[in-house]
């Protein structure tokens, strides 16, 4: 039998090493942490106080004919298929999933890790939400600057989620009237595929929030809390909300060629395998694919990749499914495919309660066990069903979405 | 995808759909030094707009903007940062 060894205990590998379970395949997931984050949650952790519970035991998780190995990889050696950890334990496989995620990386920009510790922020982890939470709950006024400090951000839409929800809270407080929101970002507009602007610029400005586009943060300091772009601009805040940059595990891979400048792996966009080094496969925030980072992704390259691994012809479509929450009790999704761009998808109420079930069902997907419904549900919001059918989004904002 | 070579970075944006172009041509900026070349072929045609824009903000120059092989390809020369 094929020895398949998968790294990482994220969604991607979770959801695989269970796919694969189910079909009697037995696997080895490596994972550095016991413990299983539900990432998307961490906005509401920061943003809104949430105190539901988002991190389960990783080994519960999986089913029982996946072999769990808590180790910190260090060393891939592709030629020899083999993987080596930080305790020197070596693993040998025949097949191989690396599915190790994105890390949160303050390095990349001057002064970032100190607003970080400071001030918090929703995409490192839920120590630093709950900062970000402590930081908001005692603001009284003044200016509050939500931006993404590199064009690469896991989770798209999740920048402008938090300038929306931010306004919420300073609304339900009355103290909207005290503040200046900023939100900044490097692309073009506010959002950066185009028919989603359409949507998301008109209510940001009905909102009054300032829209900064081009603005591609070079560095920050911390003491004056003013935030400086590489086009030479600059934003003085009372409240830094930056989301930082990402880079790939800091895993040594043999050739080092399979990555790329931030550490994620390079792969064919549709296989998904290691682009000049045959075999293995990179999933989920891992791959440098020209597509978001986020979890329904991180679902589909994950049952591209089983039915590979099944030997069954399959190929990873560029398919996402962001959802979005504009914070005034509606949402949507962002849905494209590498065929189709973003689909103009207006909100409405039931995607924002799509959207506030999905911590539920997240948890249900890892066990791959209602894989039919997620295929379904998926065929169901193609973006090719989905595309012109909402010509005229700011008719349907002013029906759908007024603050 | 990206090459570079002698100040002049060959960024590679081809068949990616907005913002794709755009990330990247910011990805390639960040690491950009005055006086440097940066070429960037894309297929999506709201390139054209976003180029130039992203130009005109940034105080680069745009020196060319062609259709080679079915691409757009813009060559930009690095002024400011």
């Amino acid at each position: 039998m094929k020895r398949i060894l998968i790294l990482g205990g994220g969604s991607a590998g979770t959801m695989l090493a269970n796919m694969l379970a189910r079909r009697g395949v037995e696997t080895t997931l490596i994972s550095e942490s016991a413990e299983h984050l539900f990432q998307p949650a961490l906005l509401y952790v920061a943003l809104a106080g949430a105190k539901t519970n988002i991190v389960r035991d990783e080994r519960r998780l999986l089913s029982r004919r996946v072999n769990f190995a808590r180790e910190r990889i260090s060393r891939v050696d592709l030629a020899g298929q083999s993987v080596v950890a930080a305790s020197g334990a070596r693993f040998d496989y025949d097949e191989l999933v690396v599915a190790t995620g994105a890390r949160a990386d303050c390095g990349q920009i001057p002064g970032l890790g100190e607003i970080a510790e400071r001030y918090g922020n929703y995409h490192s982890g839920i120590a630093r939400a709950r900062k970000l939470w402590e930081a908001l709950d005692s603001f009284r006024g003044g200016t509050i600057a939500v931006g993404q400090a590199s064009p690469i951000c896991v989770c798209p839409p999740s920048p402008v989620e938090g300038v929306l929800l931010i306004d919420r809270l300073l609304r339900r407080r009355r103290l909207r009237d005290k503040s200046r929101l900023i939100y900044f970002t490097p692309f073009p507009r506010a959002y950066p595929a185009r028919p989603m602007n359409d949507i998301v610029e008109p209510i940001l400005k009905s909102r009054g929030i300032e829209i900064r586009v081009f603005f591609d943060v070079d560095r920050v300091d911390a003491a004056s809390r003013a935030i400086f772009s590489i086009e030479g601009e600059r934003i003085e805040c009372d409240l830094p909300v930056i989301i930082p940059p990402v880079s790939g595990a800091d895993i040594a891979y043999e050739p080092a060629a399979v990555l790329n400048p931030e550490r994620f792996l390079i792969v064919d966009r549709a296989t998904l395998r290691l682009k000049g080094a045959g075999g293995a496969f990179a999933i989920g925030d891992a791959a440098d694919l020209p597509t978001s980072k986020a979890g329904a992704g991180a679902h589909l390259q994950a049952k591209a990749v089983f039915r590979q691994l099944m030997g069954e012809p399959a190929a990873f479509d560029g398919r996402t499914h962001c959802a979005f929450d504009f914070g005034d009790g509606t949402g949507t999704f962002v849905v494209s495919s590498y065929a189709s761009p973003a689909v103009r998808y207006p909100p409405t109420r039931i995607k924002h309660f799509m959207k506030m079930l999905m911590g539920w069902f997240y948890w249900l997907s890892l066990s791959a066990f209602f894989e039919p419904l997620f295929d379904w549900y998926f065929a169901w919001t193609a973006p090719e069903k989905l595309s012109g059918r909402w010509p005229n989004p700011r008719k349907e904002i002013k029906a759908d979405a007024q603050p | 995808m990206e090459k570079s070579s002698a100040g002049r970075t060959l960024v590679d944006a081809r068949d990616k759909s907005c913002p794709g172009p755009i990330t990247d041509l910011a990805l390639a900026y960040r690491r950009s030094k005055i006086g440097d070349v940066i070429e960037l072929w894309a297929t999506d045609p709201g390139v054209r707009s976003d180029v130039r824009a992203w130009a005109a903000k940034t105080g680069n120059e745009l020196a060319s903007m062609e259709e080679k092989n079915g691409a757009i390809v813009s060559v930009l020369r690095i002024l400011r940062r």
